[in-house]
């Protein structure tokens, strides 16, 4: 586990007494963590725990009130550059929230082209470029309505890819596809890690988070409960109230 | 046809000042020494002839180009001239002001279908120069009646605010007086309307001027015949006036009674179909053709019905891309976390949603002049008017139009645009707005729809959008049918070019359909 003292620089991510309120309600309860370049986390936790709010807080999405969380060794807060920040940090989301009426390779473009100004021809290229590592190089002329759910999925990867990030958050990246869908998607974040992308995901899948995550965290009302490799949080959990909810996603 | 012109002619003028009448008094004799037979504002060969060109067959704009000055009156001021051996000028001017220009020397005469009466003679001199009447008209067959008490009980139409309502309102009194039934009285507001409820028969009769009704026998001949001509002193006969000169007033006289002697005044009235001769060929001729396809072409041509639809076309689309402009904002902050403002926009909605259009209109035209003087000024024109009536009045729908189309754009689009870092203008306008054209497109269209068609209100405030020029012409020809037809063909050819338009846009949003998307494979 980690040190309650101070962030660690030398870590890709240090997050320490992170706290959020909604009003008065504590929706992260002083979290504290550290993720390694390249790492593979897995949020887990019942609904309402937290989780998508704590993975929203990396890019600021939703914006922490107290606590300290460093990337790279820079304190991300009110004061960080937004377009940069999210630059840095890509996300996916559950219902992919492509935009529908841009053509798959205008998805990939837009953003590149408006936040950091890259040419046309060159974000162009690029996108390219990823639409091919995701697999749906053929698809770039097509509107998303035209996709199935899986090739939707794959376009929102890419499209955050074509920020050139160094993290991705994935919200539930799976919970609208098909199991041949879910092993695409396992395949490519495989291969985010391989290029030294730290993944941080928020899934409901169990299969699919043991197959993807180094390490896994549980979350339950706001609170980090235990950070283990999946070998170790599937078989012996330590918190009964792991056990409690990995016992019901079984039955389940 | 504006018969209240009759009332304002019976209306009394400004008393000018002694001191102006001694100094005109003054030049006319010395204008008398030089030629006995022409007034003294002749002499030097030319003379201002002032007329309010809205009293067909009097005087008139004859046809769509308002130079083109037709009627009695302008023949009877080239005679005067040809008598005179001097040129005149005619100059057209607002009624109001033309008794005055003789004072203020703007107008040596006026002529212009002014009745003869002793309250103008008082401060201006005048010679007589045709006879009139009221007159009291039924559909033909219908028998004479001996006076104003014989449609007792019966329908009567007339234009509206014309001395004719008083006058069926006097006879009225009297009426209920002796104990029976009072005349229906109908008003509309437009001549060419009276008539039509007289021929369709909601009207056992109107009232109005003789030389009106036979200048228009060739609509009217065999359709109606007069009942009736009550003599009313103050509508007996037509003067010409000047300023004050006993010797110019005299010369005037005589030079229109050997006009009249020549035959000329004669011949004048059989030009202009206001000959006492015409009122037999009036009752005895007969009715024209239902539809003439001639004259309906000839309107649908007409460049006053392109001007018409062109103006009501600029209205509408200005009047929408304001209220466009207008409504984005308002939309966004009605969508947008609560506030005053928000709650003053609201109420701004509500207000212009809930009252009428042609009330918005009126008021604008009639009553804001009221609290701010600035709107009464000359640059405060009709147009100006509707476009910011109509441009209020629909940036109100179009404000709920918008709320819903942003409302209905999914919120993750904004996150996820968000989240690549882009800025809120940018997201906006890339991403929101895109997504949101498409669910406001076609209430969008068909509002606009509705607003060309909301335009011909503005004819209330004298706007010549396509309506106004319609009516227009139906009082100039009686010619319902052939005008409407051809307004309704301006009106359809729009609207289809507009529901062309949208379906080539909607074609631009195959986005949103999986089975007309357009995107391609590569």
């Amino acid at each position: 586990m980690v040190s309650d003292t101070a962030p660690n620089p030398d870590i890709r991510i240090s997050i320490r007494n992170l706290n959020k309120f909604y009003g008065e309600f504590l929706a992260l309860d002083r979290l504290s963590l550290d993720i390694d370049k390249g790492e593979k986390i897995v949020v887990l936790g019942p609904s309402g725990s937290g989780k998508s709010t704590f993975i929203r807080c990396f890019n600021r999405i939703e914006p922490h009130d107290s606590g300290t969380l460093m990337i790279d060794g820079q304190v991300i807060d009110d004061r960080t550059d937004l377009a940069t920040l999210r630059g840095r940090v890509g996300m996916v989301f559950q219902n992919y929230n492509l935009f529908p009426h841009l053509t798959v390779l205008d998805n990939c473009t837009l953003a590149p082209r408006l936040v950091r100004g890259t040419p046309r021809e060159q974000a162009e290229e690029e996108a390219r470029r990823y639409l091919a590592q995701v697999g749906i190089g053929e698809q770039a002329g097509k509107y998303p309505i035209q996709l199935s759910g899986g090739q939707q999925q794959r376009v929102a990867i890419a499209r955050a890819l074509s920020m050139n990030p160094e993290i991705i958050l994935f919200d539930e990246p799976t919970a609208a596809l098909d199991p041949e869908a879910i092993s695409g998607v396992v395949a490519i974040m495989e291969d985010l890690a391989a290029q030294q992308i730290t993944t941080i995901c928020v899934t409901h899948e169990m299969g699919f988070a043991r197959r993807i995550a180094d390490r896994i965290v549980f979350m339950d009302k706001g609170s980090i409960l235990e950070v283990a490799p999946p070998q170790e949080f599937f078989t012996a959990p330590r918190t009964e109230r792991a056990r409690a909810f990995l016992d019901q996603m079984i039955q389940f | 046809m504006k018969i209240h012109n009759f009332i304002r002619r019976s209306a009394s003028y400004l008393i000018t000042t002694a001191g102006l009448f001694a100094t005109l008094c003054m030049m006319s004799h010395a204008g008398h020494a030089q030629s006995e037979n022409v007034p003294s504002f002749a002499t030097t060969g030319h003379f201002t002839v002032c007329t309010d060109p809205t009293l067909p067959p009097m005087t008139f704009v004859n046809g769509q180009d308002t130079r083109d000055l037709a009627g009695f009156d302008i023949d009877l001021a080239r005679e005067l001239g040809r008598m005179w051996h001097a040129d005149p000028t005619i100059l057209t001017m607002d009624f109001e002001g033309m008794l005055p220009g003789l004072s203020s020397h703007r107008c040596d005469m006026v002529i212009s279908g002014i009745m003869k009466q002793a309250g103008r003679e008082k401060n201006y001199d005048a010679a007589a120069y045709l006879d009139s009447s009221i007159v009291v008209i039924a559909r033909s067959g219908t028998p004479r009646i001996t006076s104003l008490d014989d449609l007792s009980g019966l329908n009567v139409a007339v234009q509206s605010g014309t001395s004719y309502a008083t006058l069926v309102e006097k006879t009225n009194q009297h009426l209920i007086q002796s104990g029976r039934a009072p005349i229906g009285l109908q008003q509309y507001p437009a001549e060419d309307q009276v008539v039509q409820q007289v021929l369709l028969g909601r009207a056992h009769a109107l009232i109005t001027q003789d030389v009106e009704v036979y200048y228009r026998q060739k609509q009217l001949g065999g359709k109606v015949t007069i009942i009736l001509k009550p003599d009313n002193p103050d509508f007996r006969e037509f003067g010409a006036y000047i300023s004050k000169d006993p010797h110019n007033k005299e010369i005037l006289t005589q030079t229109v009674s050997s006009l009249k002697q020549q035959g000329i005044l004669e011949n004048l009235s059989r030009k202009w179909n206001i000959s006492n001769a015409q009122e037999q060929a009036f009752t005895e001729k007969a009715a024209p053709s239902a539809f003439s396809l001639e004259v309906f072409f000839s309107a649908l041509t007409s460049m006053a019905f392109v001007k018409g639809a062109a103006l009501t076309l600029i209205v509408a689309v200005l009047s929408h891309l304001t209220a466009i402009v207008i409504s984005i904002p308002v939309a966004l902050k009605l969508n947008g976390p609560r506030s005053p403002l928000q709650m003053l926009l609201s109420a701004y909605v509500a207000v212009f949603r809930g009252a009428p259009t042609l009330l918005q209109l009126l008021f604008i035209w009639n009553a804001l002049p009221q609290f701010f003087p600035i709107f009464r000024e000359s640059w405060f024109t009709p147009f100006l008017a509707t476009w910011l009536s109509l441009s209020i009045n629909e940036s109100a729908y179009q404000v709920e139009i918008n709320r819903a189309a942003l409302r209905a754009v999914d919120q993750g689009q904004l996150v996820a645009a968000d989240a690549l870092g882009m800025k809120r203008s940018q997201i906006y306008r890339h991403v929101i707005f895109p997504q949101a054209l498409r669910i406001a497109l076609p209430p969008t269209i068909n509002e606009f729809i509705s607003l060309l068609k909301t335009t011909s209100l503005a004819s209330v405030i004298s706007l010549q959008e396509l309506l106004a020029v319609t009516q227009i012409q139906v009082a100039r020809t009686f010619e319902f049918t052939e005008y409407y037809s051809a307004a309704l063909v301006y009106y359809l050819a729009m609207v289809f070019f507009f529901l062309f338009l949208q379906k080539r846009i909607e074609r631009r949003f195959s986005w949103a359909d999986r089975n007309k998307a357009t995107g391609h494979g590569q």
